[in-house]
């Protein structure tokens, strides 16, 4: 137990700490301690300053709506893969593949996919549809679309083995119940199991916005970043302030914000166990 | 539609056999399943391309047909990339990755697993002060972004002189893993009675006795799990690998990520989808062999984290 207490001191709390400690000074590439009193918050003031991280906020906001649209299909997947339950073992199976399959050579496979030349574009003009333009990565606008795209495809299938797990503690007798009571199909699911499966819904909801937050493999496999700097996420943003500019400070300052941002996410998620803990031991008693 | 749909509901409600007997096909379960399958392919697609692409010659890709079958099958592409494509300075492919990645991968199994298992074990059965407020600590630990406590990292392994190494590697990996495999562990151990255990106490029985004993016999299914999530999550890194793998001790996936950006000279498609499937393949092959345990892997990781 020694050793993990350890660790958690150590690894955890002591590099929080040291972050937050380096984001108030004025180190550069080598970590320097000294706070000056009247400019510590010199990073920040920067950082606010800085175009490039003000992308990658905006970026990290468009890519958490965008792959919302993963949960919204992963709910739909597992409700349809759930009430057929024919060939329940293969779609599963196939949905969850990628899963398995790294951030980086999704990028890549999905780099190659949207190459202009040679990827789905050349594919569709070939058709005969001459102004489809699926050259998305090469344009500031539509590079977001492209990692969303990617990034949905990726985490598809681990929404969906979530909502199916969810579906599947549904008691069977609510199916019946609706039945006798002559509830239509859209009504049924609307009005009953969306409300009962709300905390599947959330927990799907924080992990995918701590995901978003951490967006940095997939980017740096599809765009590097580019064009120009339009796909930047603050994940990458940390990472590059640290070993492309070499810049400690700089670089704990923006990770201190990431902390914030997670931070935002997860502590409804705590407050909500630490309610729903206290809610069951109240039915218990 | 609606009428369809009571019936399923219905087949749903009684049990199975009864539902085996109505062989009739509807409407909206056709619809149902054209669904399904298109999504299917939507899944699919990426994965064929890719396969295709490896197989193929330049001549043929340039022509810009990406989803036609290869005219000649070529295994050109694949060995190049196994064994000559450059990465940055280096032209040796990607095997040299692929090796590192698997020195890395059993020191990180072994350091992880060994720490979070005996550690779940003694907060799931051994009374503990504050163990409650110390589980509530590691969920937290659990949900910190890498990038936060990246650079304090870097310079405790630095200070450890093993920075650049893949002791590093698999350290960081170890200490990354450790709060979610201690919550999974101790979760699972938790379902063991305590009567057993008080059982074993009873048999004089030591820390140590009962966990070789008793404990580690009876967690081969959770074992396998935790492991399938470690290789997958381990192999797939990129972001420790490329922060503390230094020259020649990188891991597969960084040597494909430089084949593949910072390329000189003209773009090999074929060569960069066979490296890309190579470093792929693993974690694939883990998956289909093991696809039920991997289903519980990944959310245990989600919900019990």
């Amino acid at each position: 137990l020694i050793p993990a207490l350890a660790v958690t001191a150590v690894a955890f709390f002591g590099a929080i700490a040291w972050t937050i400690v380096v984001s108030f000074t004025e180190s550069r590439r080598f970590p320097d301690f000294t706070i000056a009193a009247d400019r510590w918050t010199r990073n920040y003031q920067r950082l606010f300053g800085d175009p490039n991280w003000i992308i990658s906020l905006q970026n990290v906001l468009i890519l958490a709506i965008g792959s919302a649209l993963a949960i919204l299909f992963g709910f739909v997947l597992a409700a349809m893969i759930e009430r057929e339950q024919r060939a329940e073992g293969f779609f599963r199976t196939v949905f969850l593949y990628p899963l398995a399959v790294s951030l980086i050579v999704t990028g890549l496979v999905w780099r190659w996919m949207f190459n202009p030349g040679l990827g789905i574009e050349n594919f569709l003009h070939s058709l005969g549809w001459e102004s489809a333009n699926f050259n998305w990565l090469a344009d500031r606008r539509t590079a977001m679309y492209g990692i969303i795209l990617a990034s949905i495809w990726h985490g598809l299938g681990f929404y969906m083995a979530l909502m199916l797990a969810g579906l599947k503690s549904i008691n069977t007798e609510i199916w019946s119940a609706a039945r006798l009571d002559g509830v239509s199909f859209w009504r049924l699911y609307v009005v009953v199991i969306i409300p009962m499966m709300k905390f599947t819904f959330l927990t799907c909801a924080i992990l995918l916005s701590l995901g978003v937050v951490k967006t940095y493999d997939i980017v740096l496999a599809m765009t590097g970043g580019g064009p120009g700097t339009s796909t930047w996420t603050p994940a990458y943003f940390v990472i590059n302030a640290y070993s492309t500019r070499g810049n400690i400070g700089y670089a704990s300052a923006a990770a201190v914000i990431m902390l914030l941002l997670t931070a935002a996410i997860f502590l409804p998620l705590v407050l909500l166990t630490a309610w729903r803990s206290r809610r069951s031991e109240a039915q218990v008693t | 539609m609606s009428v369809g749909a009571d019936e399923i509901r219905a087949a749903r409600a009684t049990p199975r056999v009864a539902r085996r007997r109505r062989r009739r096909v509807r409407g909206s379960t056709i619809a149902n399943l054209v669904f399904l399958t298109m999504c299917a392919a939507f899944v699919s697609i990426p994965l064929y391309v890719v396969v295709v692409t490896s197989f193929k010659t330049m001549e043929q890709i340039t022509l810009g047909q990406i989803f036609t079958l290869p005219t000649t099958w070529t295994l050109a592409p694949w060995w190049r990339a196994w064994a000559e494509v450059c990465a940055g300075m280096t032209c040796e492919g990607v095997r040299n990755g692929f090796f590192t990645s698997l020195k890395i991968l059993f020191p990180s199994l072994f350091l992880s697993i060994g720490l979070s298992c005996v550690t779940g074990y003694a907060l799931a059965h051994w009374n503990v002060r504050w163990a409650n407020h110390f589980l509530f600590v590691l969920f937290l630990c659990a949900f910190v972004p890498f990038q936060i406590i990246m650079i304090p990292l870097v310079v405790l392994v630095a200070s450890l002189g093993i920075y650049g190494t893949i002791w590093a590697m698999a350290l960081v990996h170890a200490i990354l893993a450790m709060p979610l495999l201690t919550l999974i562990f101790r979760n699972a151990y938790k379902d063991i009675p305590p009567e057993i255990i008080n059982a074993a106490i009873m048999d004089s029985g030591s820390f140590w006795a009962i966990f070789f004993r008793v404990v580690l016999p009876m967690s081969g299914n959770i074992m396998i799990v935790v492991l399938i999530l470690m290789i997958t999550t381990v192999w797939n890194d990129l972001l420790v690998g490329l922060t503390f793998g230094g020259i020649g001790s990188q891991p597969m996936t960084v040597i494909l990520a430089n084949t593949v950006i910072s390329q000189f000279g003209p773009a090999e498609y074929n060569v960069d989808m066979a490296a890309a499937l190579l470093t792929a393949i693993p974690p694939l092959v883990v998956y289909f062999a093991l696809g039920r345990f991997f289903v519980q892997g990944i959310t245990a990781g989600a919900i019990k984290g």
